[in-house]
């Protein structure tokens, strides 16, 4: 039995679907990312798991008990937890206590609170802000104060609303090791939204992907940067050709895909006649001036049609008879003179190459 | 949270402290040491003369109690009283009196002092009326409008009177008089504020003698009429009837007002009162018999 | 204009040599208006926390009809409290009328609008993550009522001076209800109008000065409350 588990969540805002059948297994000491554009549902969702909101369908299992059943039980279980939201507001009052709210409301004693408020300052290093009103902090340090106040509770389950977003970059990585700390420090059971494919691969140990309302991929962050399962999480994760055509031939396996007019060899399921989509990140996409002689079956000739550089790197788009986008270093680019309408080979491994269905 | 309920603290403790500090109303409000509160109903003319601040104490050290005046117009006077909200009446308004009797609302008039009332005006006279008879000045004024006359206007016992002079100069007062032109105006107040008013617009007005004499260094109002039986004004003390004014709890208190009222010894404190400071005798006392000229 | 310089001189001597009756005037003054204020806070903040975190039909109208009532008439409420308070009205047998109790009672139902308004319109201003936030930390609905009323508690405060100002300076229900008994009724406006209508200016301008300085001290108190964050 998994600590939280949700069956069949779904919500709904103004009779319109904005979550639905979302089931998730999630073990204690578990970090688990929500990713997803905005607007998929990754909120709503914190704020189902958080009983802030009373959900459509379905129900929230925490050890195997129902606990969306009460407004007892769920006070009871949101006081096992700590929502940090996503746009960070502090009370208008000391930074202290703010921090000292949540324990006041759980009872606990002047003393005790003031050991562990003291405590958790020093950990998010605002223990010289004490005193100060927490309004008139820097966007960074707010966050940091919404991070300490929800720690300060000891929460066996820490939920994260895009603990980053509006941050400049400094600040956005304090908050990330202070993140990362936490979760190493304390097995704390962590469920973080964030539309940051890299933050989620480098805090969670599972991945879940939403789009619309539901999920629709959940794995470790290797297999759903290589192996997305359509369009939408490969598009998300960065899967920047997406090319439509459809099985030819298919040898146990080692199939020929025709692609506007093309053909290009891959390993796959699909037997011929399948309608599919091949997913290829452009770094996958080998630039050539000659047709070499390597070991990648595909080579596809083309014409360059437009060069952007981007700091290292060189972002480009060959034209073979569909836009394949790759990516090379700045070096190479110089070196082999690339530039607009430039004869090159794309070319691309068999590996490279992720086949899935086509949708409507 | 603290804080809250700390400055709310104060407030409360400021607000529990201040008759203390105030030293006014401790003993007045502390339902502990509630006293019986007896309200008497008064004429403004009674209270503006200082009579009734004078005569207050008095009665309430001899009978233990607290005495509540409530200055009014006779008018408003009798309409509180039928409600029930007032104890005892001090008044002067005769014919409403007896009305009030007769009705059951009150047990019996008893006169306690009298005075007259006079016409008091600017020193020249715009309207030529001086020592005229009371019905022939308000007459001269109606037919010239050459001067400002500013009436009660509230149902009191001096609007009555004002009103009982108009029906004798021969004037329907609902329809002829109210509203006659901008030389008549009612005021609407009691008496000293007529007074003032009179005074601020060198208008002439109808007012007691008590009133008129205690307002007098106020004033650069002089008297221009005051002969004529009609002028006769007599105060008495009415207790409101318990047996049709249910909820009365005091009656036996406000007949011990009645008492002490036409006491010898209180008759005597009325007859002399302001004379000291007026060189006037503003009532004189009549002890339960009306008043002949 | 002499007139008016005598009426300042004995305005001030009154006042500075505390002259009793002054005192008594202004202290039942104040006490009145703190305690419909005290009252009236202690009734409208939990009521309009009430009305505020509550979503029913016909809300829009009661906040609507609430704040038309910031300007009702003191007399219309004094009336009002008259007819009920009549021993030939409902809550005659109380034997409230012409008390201070009374006059309290007027002046918290005279309040209460601007209370209960104000503190809605306070409490709207509330970022709705404050809310969102104080559940997340584990408040019980109390516990995040209690958090938003501190959140908004300038606007609060606010509410509550402006109450207060009304309260000590109505004149009309203070006369109908109380009756201007001298040393027990009568307060400060009530006082003025009387001493005013007899011609006695020095004495109501004594009473002005009175109250215009307790509006100030009052107001200094709340600011500096209003300071201290």
């Amino acid at each position: 039995m998994a600590f939280i588990e949700l069956k069949n969540l779904g919500q709904k805002r103004d009779g319109r679907h904005i979550l639905s059948g979302v089931n998730l297994s999630v073990e204690r000491g578990e970090s688990v990312a929500l990713i997803g554009p905005t607007g998929a549902g990754k909120t709503t969702l914190l704020r189902l798991l958080d009983m802030l909101d009373k959900p459509a369908t379905g129900k929230i299992l925490i050890d195997g008990v129902n606990v969306t059943s009460s407004e007892k039980e769920r006070l009871a279980t949101r006081r096992r937890m700590a929502f940090v939201l996503q746009k960070p507001v502090v009370f208008n009052l000391s930074v202290y206590e703010n921090v000292a709210y949540g324990l006041k409301w759980r009872g606990l004693d002047r003393h005790q609170i003031r050991e562990k408020v003291n405590h958790i300052l020093e950990t998010v290093e605002l223990t010289k802000y004490s005193k100060r009103n927490a309004r008139t902090l820097s966007g960074g340090e707010m966050q940091r104060v919404a991070i300490a106040r929800a720690i300060a509770t000891s929460p066996e389950v820490l939920l994260l609303d895009e603990p980053s977003a509006n941050l400049d970059p400094v600040s956005s990585a304090k908050i990330e090791d202070l993140i990362s700390k936490i979760i190493r420090e304390n097995a704390i059971t962590v469920i973080m939204a964030t539309h940051d494919m890299a933050q989620g691969q480098r805090l969670a140990h599972k991945i879940c992907v939403l789009v619309n309302g539901e999920i629709v991929q959940t794995g470790n962050a290797q297999q759903i940067f290589e192996l997305p399962k359509n369009r939408e999480v490969a598009e998300f994760v960065g899967m920047e050709n997406i090319l439509d055509g459809v099985v030819a031939t298919n040898k146990s396996g080692l199939a020929v895909i025709k692609v506007g007019g093309k053909e290009i060899e891959t390993v796959t399921k699909f037997g011929a006649g399948k309608e599919v989509s091949l997913c290829i990140r452009p770094e996958d996409v080998t630039v050539a001036l000659a047709r070499l002689s390597s070991s990648a079956r595909n080579r596809l000739a083309g014409t360059i049609s437009w060069v952007a550089f981007n700091g290292p790197l060189c972002r480009l788009e060959i034209d073979c008879g569909f836009p394949l986008i790759a990516l090379v270093t700045k070096r190479s680019a110089v070196e082999m003179k690339l530039k607009r309408g430039v004869k090159v080979y794309g070319i691309i491994k068999v590996v490279s190459i992720h086949v899935i269905e086509r949708q409507d | 949270m603290k804080k809250i309920l700390g400055i709310l603290l104060v407030v409360v403790l400021v607000v529990g402290l201040l008759p203390l500090v105030a030293g006014c109303s401790s003993d007045t409000v502390d339902p502990l040491a509630a006293k019986v509160r007896l309200k008497v109903g008064t004429t403004t003319s009674l209270y503006d003369t200082g009579l009734w601040s004078y005569l207050e104490p008095k009665f309430e050290e001899m009978y233990d109690c607290e005495v509540d005046i409530l200055s009014l117009g006779s008018g408003a006077a009798f309409e509180y009283a039928k409600k029930g909200d007032i104890d005892v009446l001090t008044i002067h308004s005769k014919a409403d009196e007896l009305k009030f009797i007769a009705d059951g609302y009150g047990i019996e008039r008893v006169p306690f002092a009298f005075n007259y009332f006079l016409i008091v005006g600017p020193e020249s006279d715009p309207a030529g009326i001086k020592d005229m008879s009371p019905a022939d000045a308000l007459k001269k004024l109606m037919e010239t409008g050459a001067g400002t006359f500013v009436s009660r206007g509230d149902n009191s016992g001096t609007h009555s009177k004002e009103k009982a002079i108009w029906a004798e100069a021969g004037y329907d007062y609902a329809t002829q008089v109210v509203g006659a032109g901008d030389w008549y105006v009612e005021a609407g107040g009691g008496m000293g504020a007529t007074l003032t008013m009179a005074n601020e617009k060198n208008a002439y007005t109808l007012t007691d003698m008590g009133t008129y004499v205690s307002y007098k260094s106020k004033l650069n109002l002089v008297p221009i009429v005051n002969s004529g039986s009609i002028l006769l004004n007599v105060y008495s003390v009415i207790v409101v009837n318990p047996d049709t004014i249910k909820t009365l709890k005091h009656a036996d208190l406000a007949q011990k007002m009645v008492e002490f009222l036409t006491s010898p010894e209180i008759q005597e404190l009325i007859g002399k009162y302001g004379v000291d400071a007026y060189g006037i005798q503003l009532f004189t006392p009549c002890a339960g018999n009306e008043p002949t000229q | 204009m002499a007139e008016i310089w005598n009426g300042l001189v004995e305005a001030f001597r009154l006042i500075f040599t505390f002259d009793p009756e002054v005192m008594s005037i202004a202290g039942l003054s104040l006490e009145i208006a703190l305690s419909s204020v005290v009252i009236g806070s202690i009734i409208a903040l939990p009521l309009a926390s009430l009305i505020h975190f509550n979503n029913f039909r016909g809300k829009h109208i009661l906040v609507s009809v609430i704040q038309t009532f910031y300007s009702i008439p003191t007399v219309t409420v004094g009336l009002l409290v008259f007819v009920l308070f009549s021993h030939s009205g409902p809550l005659g047998g109380l034997d409230l009328l012409f008390t201070p109790t009374v006059m309290v009672i007027g002046q918290v139902i005279l309040v209460m609008p601007i209370l209960l308004g104000m503190t809605i319109s306070a409490l709207s201003g509330v970022d709705r993550n404050i809310i969102d936030t104080a559940r997340s930390m584990g408040a019980n609905s109390w516990q995040t009522m209690l958090v938003v009323l501190k959140e908004a508690r300038f606007a609060v405060i606010a509410a509550v001076v402006l109450a207060f100002g009304r309260a000590i300076s109505e004149v009309g229900l203070a006369m109908m209800v109380g009756g201007n008994i001298r040393g027990f009724t009568r307060v400060l406006t009530t006082a003025i109008s009387l001493e005013t209508s007899k011609g006695d200016w020095e004495l109501s301008m004594a009473l002005g000065i009175i109250l215009i300085f307790i509006a100030l001290v009052i107001n200094i108190i709340m600011n500096r409350i209003q300071q201290r964050r």
